[in-house]
């Protein structure tokens, strides 16, 4: 009965769980869709084409590098995809379709591919595509970063960033629900990225740390913000709901490639990108951040990640550190307003 | 997902209770001459001696302690062979071939309960010491040196939660034992003087709780024991997990639970030191569990310590499949990997698991984290892992690789199907 031969080498544990990349990059996409098909609805063929030349350049281009490179293209776990779908939806609808196919070569070669490809990446790879184009090819994209489309809340809002009588042209619930707004083209329907985000949240696939901490920080720096120049209390609502706040904080900043590994560093991380986010909209030359926030935390995270003081646990010392930062955030906010 | 993760899936096709089958006692036993703990042995039997159970054969040394080492049958000493055990590599073993008479050695007699009132710690501790009780949930610690402590013990805590998925020892011995199990922790209290104890089970195993409620308020009522239900998850029969959610003491890795006033011992090592005290018993056979998707019949037996893996596959009704498997003598977390069956089982083994391999694709680090959020002794795997493969022991060791305890949560975990466990030894073999 006793068998000598067949017995196989492994070593312990010998389950695993059923958690895997694919399935997490599928959430992804599915968390996409809804504010995909909206976009696609309202900019019609214009959105399908910018999707469609993103889709190609970003996955092409990890396709032909791992044919060159004679390595198997094993990274069938969809990471391209969303990197490429992510970066059609934070363009502006007026970009050009050879700067999207330049743009997306250029942002998965040198974004990700050099780095050693996925998970070695340093820079979100849609962050770092847009980035590029916006300062290779600014002049070609009319509107400023991450708000579009002639009048739109934030460039307006930029003259002037606590009056106001401008918002009355834009009402909460039109920023929220994305009816008749404009904007990048995916960033306009505050409710349907955060149908998105709860989806990823209740599958797990994204920590809530990121976004809660993000936005967050945002909200309270414009609370303070309004508090100090007697500005309307809808005014933070109004400053997470503009722009591409959501939309980077739910889908971008939540990349775990480009986070922290531990619990209180994605919470120093989210915080660090509130603020880059908040003071880049109030003291900066752009009307919008949030791009230029992921990437700048993204540089950020090894030092975060660092072993000598990172912790998997908040302790007395991060804690006291982060509330004197805090402070002395909303102290330099409350002088600079 | 990017989430903390305790629980360990099973396979569905496996039943939940187990029948018991008989098993006989094997025509040969090898009785191991080195442990984990104890390196070297001298034996005091030759080839060709008669022995008989319980009989000291040898002793086995493990550097600040010794260890007797006994016949588990009665029979004839036969050669001193190298075979496969608990510890994956092959060691030496005393073959003892039996008679089928099961004589016990003389040594073995029954103390009276008048007797037994009266003995002091130290008489307690040298019957513990001479029996050769150790760790029997899989530690394999002597007792007597968890007994010997002379900080001032407040409470005693058995272990029966037994967190791994499949295994069944603890739940056997407390749902045929309880009686013998109370009876050791009373003995441990008397020797230590304490007067509080704690037995921890699983809350959701609740045959278990009414046992040893029905036990305690039968026989021990004037007994201070907590029965207390902890919760389902892993790795809770960790000793410090366990210690905090009985006590809500926090043990810093790396310290002696004697400081904090506690000794805990197995449930299995309570019955033992029961069976020591009582009747001089060393410790022959252990409940045990067959099973995986690779076994014919998946079951429950009691076997005879050092009986051949061969014999207790066939009572099980031998492998279910053709072709390759994975032997695991533990638990599926934690259990240590055959490539033979040509193997014993020693004191410490209570399962064994046989499953159809399983394949994973292992794909880059996506730095989702559940790893971080998983490690019950709070590290980071994935930055060990990075430091193990710099080579980075300074990391490695800054990010305290040694409370690694290897529970195999960060590989269960993990998103991409990295072996993390696998890097943590690698790590913790640079700090050395």
């Amino acid at each position: 009965m006793a068998s000598k031969t067949g017995f196989i080498r492994k070593t312990s544990p010998y389950v695993r769980g059923e958690a895997n990349v694919k399935r997490m990059m599928l959430d992804v996409l599915i968390a996409l869709a809804p504010v995909t098909i909206f976009t696609i609805y309202k900019y019609e063929w214009t959105a399908v084409w910018i999707i469609a030349v993103a889709i190609i350049s970003m996955v092409g281009t990890e396709l032909v590098y791992y044919k060159l490179k004679k390595e198997p293209f094993t990274l069938k776990n969809g990471s391209a995809l969303i990197s490429a779908l992510i970066y059609a939806l934070i363009l502006p609808d007026i970009t050009p379709l050879w700067i999207v196919f330049l743009g997306g070569v250029f942002g998965m070669y040198f974004g990700k591919l050099v780095f050693g490809g996925l998970g070695a990446n340093i820079f979100n790879v849609a962050g770092f595509a847009r980035v590029f184009i916006v300062i290779s090819f600014g002049a070609y994209l009319v509107y400023d970063l991450d708000t579009v489309a002639g009048a739109t809340a934030l460039g307006i809002v930029k003259e002037a960033p606590f009056n106001m009588m401008v918002l009355d042209n834009y009402p909460l619930w039109k920023l929220f629900t994305g009816v008749g707004e404009a904007g990048s083209i995916g960033e306009l329907s505050g409710l349907l990225i955060l149908i998105g985000g709860i989806y990823l949240f209740i599958r797990r696939s994204l920590d809530w740390r990121i976004p809660v901490s993000y936005i967050g920080t945002v909200l309270v720096l414009a609370t303070v913000g309004a508090l100090v120049t007697g500005a309307d209390m809808s005014y933070p609502l109004f400053t997470i709901l503009s722009g591409g706040i959501l939309f980077g904080a739910i889908f971008m900043a939540t990349d775990p490639i480009t986070s922290p590994v531990t619990g209180p560093g994605r919470i120093y991380y989210g915080f660090g990108l509130g603020v880059i986010t908040y003071f880049i909209r109030v003291f900066g030359a752009l009307p919008e951040g949030v791009v230029f926030a992921i990437l700048i935390m993204n540089m950020f995270v090894p030092a975060l990640d660092y072993y000598k003081w990172a912790n998997s646990k908040f302790t007395k010392r991060s804690v006291i550190v982060f509330s004197v930062v805090a402070l002395l955030t909303i102290g330099l906010l409350i002088v600079g307003v | 997902m990017i989430r903390k993760t305790n629980q360990i899936r099973t396979l569905d096709e496996l039943p939940k209770s187990l029948p018991t089958v008989s098993i006989d006692v094997p025509e040969k036993v090898y009785v191991t001459l080195m442990e984990m703990r104890t390196k070297t042995y001298t034996l005091s039997v030759a080839e060709g001696d008669q022995v008989k159970i319980g009989q000291i054969i040898g002793e086995r040394d493990g550097g600040y302690f010794k260890q007797p080492i006994f016949s588990t049958v009665s029979g004839t000493v036969g050669k001193v062979v190298k075979k496969f055990t608990y510890s994956s590599k092959k060691t030496e073993c005393l073959e003892i071939i039996n008679d089928f008479k099961e004589e016990y050695a003389p040594r073995v007699k029954e103390r009276a309960d008048s007797e037994i009132s009266k003995l002091t710690k130290e008489q307690i501790v040298e019957i513990v010491k001479e029996n050769g009780v150790k760790g029997l949930g899989g530690g394999g610690f002597p007792a007597y040196i968890k007994l010997n402590t002379n900080d001032p013990i407040d409470v005693i805590i058995l272990n029966g939660v037994e967190c791994e998925p499949y295994l069944s020892a603890d739940y056997q011995v407390i749902m045929k034992d309880s009686f013998e199990i109370f009876k050791g922790l009373e003995y441990v209290m008397q020797a230590m003087g304490t007067k509080r104890a704690i037995i921890g089970v699983k809350e959701t195993k609740e045959k278990l709780l009414q046992k040893l409620i029905e036990v305690k308020e039968e026989h021990f009522k004037d007994l201070n024991v907590e029965i207390v239900g902890v919760g389902n998850y892993y790795p809770q029969g960790w000793e410090i997990e366990l210690i905090k959610n009985t006590t809500g003491i926090n043990v810093k890795p790396g310290t002696l639970l004697s400081e904090y006033g506690i000794v805990e011992f197995n449930v299995t090592t309570a019955q033992a030191i029961y069976q020591a005290v009582k009747y001089n018993k060393p410790v022959i056979d252990r409940y045990f569990t067959v099973t995986g998707d690779a076994i014919s019949k998946p079951c429950e037996m009691t076997v005879r310590v050092g009986t051949p893996i061969p014999n207790i596959i066939e009572a099980a009704g031998g492998y279910g499949i053709e072709g390759d498997k994975v032997l695991i003598l533990g638990g599926p977390m934690m259990g240590s990997n055959l490539l033979m069956d040509d193997a014993i089982t020693s004191i410490t083994v209570t399962s064994i698991l046989v499953f159809k391999p399983e394949e994973h694709i292992e794909e880059p680090c996506v730095r989702c984290a559940s790893c971080v959020y998983s490690c019950p002794a709070g590290l980071q795997p994935v930055q060990i892992m990075s430091a193990a493969k710099l080579k980075d022991g300074d990391a490695a060791k800054a990010l305290n690789v040694m409370n690694c305890i290897e529970c195999g949560l960060c590989s269960y975990v993990c998103t991409s199907k990295i072996h993390l466990t696998e890097f943590m030894r690698k790590a913790k073999k640079l700090v050395k």
